[in-house]
């Protein structure tokens, strides 16, 4: 008997072993917005020189990540972001999930982004837009703030942006089949004709879904897009277009980069900027998702027509009376749910109470405390006065007319 | 210190030279008499003081396979079209010296054997490590149109080093030990971040314990061998490939520390038959290449094959059937069968983990590797001396076809024709 319970003990000392399991976690853990995560990676000495040394490039590097109690191995982690966020101080990260690891998600998710917040001085800004567009309806990104440590070393204040993939389509679209484009800004872009030819559009939507298609499967819908919103007025009709795109959510993501003062969004000061564009398996009918939003709350005084019409698409889109006053109607609502109890200025205070401790210890910041706290304080001033002067304009459009 | 570059140049010189100084001293004593004979090759004899022998190999294949070859790929290949010579100084040195014929050719044995005494022999110059017995094995004589994989791939082939052999307990133990310059050139890949062996000692023993026993288990032969070597920091070398050359595993991973192959090898071939079996195992260190800078469980591939061959026509196996008693036109020539099952796997040598899940990160302590498993049946035809024809039909299977040439299909079959011909 002594002996039937030794073995037994023997063979189940692996179980015994394992340390219960706590409450199973979810995405929804990791991007609670209520909370200041930490985030571990662990990446060889040799890589993360390398990493740093060539920070330009995207150049994947195995790493461990480690969230809560969890580990995730061999995660794939490579330095991100445009031209003027990339650094090599404070990289912004890429993580995947499942690059050496086919088939592998974390919390379902494929992969998340670790932005350096290297733009935004407030370092809120992204995370406040997100949160705008989500409780309006509208497709977003989940965020949530994280001090990153690289092998136990202290880098900085970080977001953890879930990407967009085909879990983020399978979530907000409920199919996760279509074909996802992320737009490339390369130059000014003011949604007009780009030619036939394939190149420029592979250039400028890059394929994150169904990336071995032929350009006929991927890009001729686009091309047909921009083509069509370019046609005369009396050659094209609002049926020919809404076959290529949702009209009704382009012009309420416009209008709400337009309340948010984006200054590099769909109407951006340097032409369509941070945006993916999706459609729907089978369908040449597109949908823009705003992506990367920390030029928010930026053009405190800008009309809400600016730049609207120099974009050939939402030029065309706002000339159907009927999506005009969607226009209108999005802005109002949003600029009454930004100002209703101080939403907006409270998510100010809430985020910036959660996350500035860790935003003054963070010395890898491109920018003082100082003007951290000037950020902040520009966008309690925002939030004060942008959403009186939304409504006054869009009050004068409906008296006008 | 001197590279043993210097040392095997210097080694073969010496050599080559005190053989000729021995034969000239010898000279006077002996007819000079220069003469060519067709034995089994074309030989020439320099009276007593030497012989050489003239050897050419040419292998023409024609190949068929389910995978489809690149344009620029030909099904009628040269597989070996190599030229050389071999022989004897004075009874006191053999040597070979072979190339490949070509524009691209490299030197392939290029060596010098000091063979006085059977129990004690010095060899340097360019040869194969010790380690492996189809490996060391001439192409020519192999059963397959290919050598097994795990004998092609883990093998290390040729290098630069001296080594010390011979024969001893009435030829029953052969011993080989040997210091090379590398691991061989089978482990040998072009590529900046492409590591392999350095400095390498290798030691081979075989034994046929029944040798001097009249029974038909005299030509039964063990043995065991070993090569020991360091590999810098990098990606190593070895790659898994098909016998034509298409990949099912590159290994992307970084290592640093001891290699080691270990070999244990077997073969009988008693009258018309044959069986033969190797085992070869090769572990390379990961030492600080965790994410953390800890070490990882060593790199390991290892693999196995065994062969049987059966001489239709009833020549003796140990004998050779490359002498056919019955060359056409008088009959048929020799006719073997042949079949091998083998395999060939890359993976790591991690204990099991709760969370291990295999991954092709760089710095996976649980590697996702792959394996290849292979049925070759083969028919050997020798219609005349020099002369061999060889079919074989290869299964292969992979266990994890997306890193292989077809990435939804687990198995597919080759098919090759080769044309020998040999001295």
């Amino acid at each position: 008997m002594r002996l039937i319970l030794a073995l037994s003990i023997l063979f189940y000392w692996p179980v015994f072993r394992v340390s219960p399991p706590g409450p199973l976690a979810t995405s929804e853990d990791l991007f609670a917005s209520d909370t200041l995560h930490d985030v571990h990676l662990y990446i060889h000495s040799r890589d993360l020189q390398r990493l740093r040394s060539e920070y330009l490039e995207n150049t994947y590097f195995p790493a461990d990540l480690v969230w809560r109690h969890t580990r995730v191995r061999n995660v794939a982690l490579r330095s991100r972001g445009g031209l003027a966020t990339r650094d090599s101080v404070k990289p912004g990260f890429r993580v995947d999930m499942d690059r050496y690891t086919p088939g592998r998600t974390f919390l379902g998710l494929r992969a998340i982004v670790l932005d350096n917040l290297f733009q935004d001085p407030s370092m809120i800004r992204e995370a406040l837009s997100m949160s705008v567009h989500a409780r309006m309806g509208q497709t977003a990104m989940r965020e949530s703030f994280c001090r990153l440590y690289v092998n136990n070393e202290f880098q900085g204040l970080y977001t953890i942006v879930e990407d967009v993939d085909e879990p983020f389509l399978a979530r907000t679209f409920g199919r996760d089949d279509g074909y996802l484009f992320e737009y490339q800004w390369q130059q000014p872009f003011d949604g007009g004709p780009l030619g036939a030819a394939f190149g420029i559009y592979r250039t400028l939507f890059e394929a994150k879904t169904h990336e071995l298609a032929p350009n006929d499967e991927l890009y001729v819908p686009i091309r047909a897009l921009f083509d069509t919103a370019s046609l005369p007025d009396d050659v094209v009709t609002r049926e020919d277009l809404e076959r290529y795109i949702d009209l009704n959510q382009l012009v309420t993501a416009l209008a709400l980069d337009t309340l948010l003062g984006e200054e590099d969004g769909l109407a951006g000061l340097h032409g369509m900027n941070n945006f993916y564009l999706y459609r729907d398996a089978g369908s040449t009918r597109h949908s823009f998702i705003p992506w990367d939003r920390d030029r928010a709350f930026k053009l405190i005084d800008s009309s809400i027509v600016d730049r609207v019409y120099e974009n050939a698409l939402t030029r065309r889109a706002l000339s159907y009376g009927d999506l005009f006053d969607r226009y209108l109607r999005t802005l109002e609502d949003g600029a009454r749910m930004l100002s209703s109890g101080d939403w907006l200025s409270a998510e100010i205070e809430r985020l910036r109470a959660l996350i500035g401790q860790a935003a003054y210890a963070d010395s890898r910041k491109p920018y003082s405390n100082e003007e951290f706290e000037a950020a902040v304080q520009f966008l309690r001033e925002f939030a004060t006065v942008r959403s009186a002067r939304v409504l006054e304009e869009v009050a004068a459009y409906r008296g006008g007319r | 210190m001197a590279s043993i570059q210097g040392v095997l140049t210097t080694a073969i010189a010496c050599g080559l030279l005190s053989g000729a100084a021995y034969a000239q001293q010898a000279a006077p004593d002996l007819p000079a008499r220069v003469k060519m004979t067709w034995d089994e090759r074309p030989s020439i004899r320099f009276g007593r003081i030497a012989r050489v022998d003239i050897r050419l190999t040419l292998q023409l294949d024609g190949r068929d396979s389910e995978v489809p070859f690149d344009p620029d790929e030909s099904r009628a290949s040269w597989a070996r079209k190599r030229a050389g010579v071999e022989g004897v100084v004075a009874g006191l040195f053999g040597f070979q010296i072979e190339h490949d014929l070509g524009a691209d050719g490299q030197w392939r044995d290029v060596y010098v054997n000091y063979q006085q005494f059977d129990a004690i022999q010095v060899q340097a110059g360019q040869f194969k490590l010790p380690f492996s017995r189809e490996q060391t094995t001439s192409p020519a004589r192999i059963d397959f149109a290919y050598r097994s994989r795990v004998a092609e791939t883990l093998a290390p082939g040729r290098d630069r080093g001296v080594m010390v052999h011979g024969r001893v307990v009435r030829n029953r133990l052969e011993y080989e030990l040997g210091l090379f310059e590398h691991d061989g050139n089978n482990a040998r890949r072009s590529g900046a971040d492409r590591v392999y062996g350095g400095r390498s000692v290798a030691a081979r023993l075989t034994a046929r314990p029944f040798r001097t026993v009249r029974s038909a288990a005299r030509t039964l032969e063990v043995g065991a061998a070993g090569v020991w070597s360091d590999v810098s920091e990098g990606l190593p070398s070895l790659k898994g490939e098909t016998p034509f050359d298409r990949e099912f595993y590159d290994p992307d991973l970084w290592v640093l520390g001891a290699q080691r192959r270990q070999g244990v090898e077997f073969r009988w071939r008693p009258g018309p038959f044959s069986v033969k079996s190797e085992y070869i195992r090769l572990t390379t260190e990961r030492r600080n290449q965790s994410v953390e800078d800890t070490d990882l469980s060593p790199f390991l591939a290892d693999g196995w094959y065994v062969s049987g061959t059966w001489i239709l026509t009833g020549e003796r196996k140990a004998a050779g059937p490359e002498n056919p008693r019955r060359p056409l036109p008088r009959g048929p020539g020799a006719i073997e069968a042949a079949v091998r099952f083998e395999a060939i796997a890359f993976s790591s040598s991690a204990p099991d983990k709760d969370d291990g899940e295999p991954s092709s990160s760089p710095r996976a302590d649980v590697v996702r590797g792959n394996r290849l498993r292979a049925l070759t049946l083969g028919v050997n035809w020798f219609p005349m001396r020099s002369v061999r024809v060889q079919f074989n039909v290869i299964r292969e299977s992979l266990d994890d076809p997306s890193q292989g040439p077809l990435p939804r299909q687990s198995s597919f079959w080759d098919r090759v024709v080769r044309v020998q011909f040999h001295w």
